[in-house]
């Protein structure tokens, strides 16, 4: 039961088109203080998103809050009804753990406004309630944290058992976020295709027709590729961005990497490794020549780490055919 | 009705009484954009020594960019909402310009940087503009709405930018906000400077 009011609640709140003003004003405010002290730029923005981690920051610093305070729930109880210098022991490290916790929900904090900020219409909702519900919650935290140091311990008490159950409610919101809008996730359609099409090098465009820094489209068996030509030479990534699927191929060149239109992610050209977050994927790798003026990509297979001799090595090293002496050159 | 012979300055975008035909909605949207792409191509064929006058067209394009957001997210984008499910990159694309309007501020007008990042800017405006408004929305919203809706729609929306420009606290606000912007970056390189 418990389970489907929570869903519903969540679905209600997905539905709230009210919120989206106020979110975009909080969006508005934080960009000015992300551009004036600098936040927005590369290195600041890889750490907070977690480019660096191979993972989103925000969801692993979450559980720092959520063990100290449900440490300090637990001490709290059990501290209960022992004799005075007992008491007193779990009383201070009932402390601790709120002031630990404290400590971590304000990294969480700041990373999971960062992510917040790159989200579209549901998820975006839901993470401001989310958020909100985390800042009321912080701040009875900290209360609570403020009357333990003063010896009052009973308000430090109340004050912990009126947050848990917000964190409890906005954890719940928050996993929505990951497991029902896929938030942090792989979202790049290529990255989908388990096909790994195409195969075999595939003419998608005259050589000419590929300009110096305009980057664009094309398709090879049904997926989607970009084609950028940078210094001459020519990269092929995946076209739909792997942090919301934006379209990569609108958007523009900066420092040898090509930046998603929609939210700023950054990939490498030749790696396709994400550069500044909100995208930690990297964009699918595609290689690219040109033959007879036509530029042909294929698909890079993803480097894992398969056993020598299993059939995903195998695949790797086959020949293209039909059998040609290297076939490095992909100048024009 | 009017008297004598109207002379038409090719002054687009003062604010003065000249009377037009009214402007659809998308029409005044996409002569807006053309203010935008003229104060660049103004920007972009000053020379380094010109400092002065490319930190005044930097405050003009900041000031018009800002305007411009403001009246779509404002007016037009919750006009449009119901049958145009595509506003959310357009929002992120907004936030974009943003984003690259500071780093153009932060950036020294007499530097190499500073012509980077304008062509970066010229670049996101595109992507934005012409890529998804002038291609992709602007054709579906007229062809979707029927033209006394894209007049009167046009008309809040230059009546709101004309309220917008003449406005002195906005005006204050955005001589802040390029100073705030403007104000670390000018202090790194000016440390950086004094460390060579």
């Amino acid at each position: 039961m418990a389970q489907h009011a929570l869903e519903r609640l969540m679905r209600k709140i997905e539905g709230q088109e009210w919120l989206d003003r106020p979110g975009h004003t909080l969006e508005h405010g934080y960009a000015f203080v992300q551009n004036v002290f600098g936040l927005s730029q590369r290195p600041v923005r890889r750490f907070l998103h977690g480019v660096w981690f191979g993972h989103p920051l925000h969801p692993a610093l979450t559980d720092v809050p959520i063990g100290s305070w449900t440490t300090a729930l637990v001490l709290d109880t059990m501290g209960a009804g022992k004799g005075r210098r007992e008491r007193e022991g779990y009383q201070r490290a009932a402390r601790r753990a709120v002031g630990l916790g404290v400590v971590g929900a304000l990294g969480a904090a700041v990373t999971g406004l960062t992510d917040w900020q790159y989200t579209h219409d549901y998820a975006r909702r839901l993470g401001l309630v989310h958020g909100a519900l985390n800042a009321v919650a912080l701040g009875l935290y900290t209360w609570s944290w403020w009357e333990r140091r003063r010896e009052r311990h009973g308000r430090g008490r109340l004050a912990a058992m009126l947050g848990y159950p917000l964190v409890a409610v906005s954890g719940y919101l928050g996993g929505g976020l990951t497991f029902r809008h896929l938030v942090g996730a792989d979202q790049s359609e290529q990255e989908a295709d388990r096909l790994l099409q195409p195969r075999d090098f595939t003419p998608v465009l005259r050589a000419n027709e590929l300009q110096e820094g305009t980057p664009r489209r094309v398709e090879a068996c049904g997926v989607g590729v970009l084609l950028v030509r940078s210094n001459g030479q020519i990269h092929a990534l995946g076209e739909t961005c792997p942090h919301l699927g934006g379209p990569l191929s609108q958007g523009w060149l900066r420092d040898g990497s090509i930046v998603c239109p929609w939210h700023g992610s950054a990939f490498d050209l030749e790696t396709g490794e994400s550069q500044n977050g909100p995208a930690i994927a990297p964009a699918p790798r595609f290689q690219a020549r040109v033959r007879d003026g036509r530029i042909e990509v294929r698909r890079v297979p993803p480097v894992v780490s398969a056993p020598p001799g299993s059939a995903l090595t195998r695949q790797q090293e086959m020949p293209v055919q039909p059998p040609r002496p290297r076939q490095r050159e992909m100048q024009p | 009705m009017k008297k004598g012979t109207q002379v038409l300055t090719d002054r687009k975008k003062q604010t003065t009484e000249v009377i037009t035909p009214p402007k659809t909605a998308t029409q005044m949207l996409y002569e807006h954009h053309g203010v935008l792409r003229g104060i660049m191509e103004r920007l972009s064929r000053t020379s380094r020594d010109d400092i002065e006058q490319r930190r005044a067209l930097t405050d003009e394009l900041y000031s018009e960019v800002q305007m411009h957001e403001r009246i779509e997210e404002h007016i037009f984008y919750p006009a449009i909402s119901d049958f145009h499910p595509k506003l959310d990159a357009a929002w992120s694309e907004h936030r974009q310009m943003t984003d690259q309007l500071a780093a153009l501020l932060r950036a020294d007008p007499g530097g190499a940087r500073f012509e980077e990042e304008l062509r970066l800017m010229r670049d996101v405006l595109e992507a934005h503009a012409h890529l998804d408004e002038e291609l992709e929305m602007f054709p579906e919203v007229e062809r979707l709405m029927d033209e006394a809706w894209l007049v009167e729609m046009g008309e809040r929306l230059q009546d709101r930018l004309d309220r917008l420009r003449s406005s002195r606290t906005l005006r204050a606000r955005h001589r802040l906000e390029r100073m705030m912007l403007r104000g670390p970056g000018r202090l790194i390189a000016r440390t950086m400077r004094r460390g060579s």
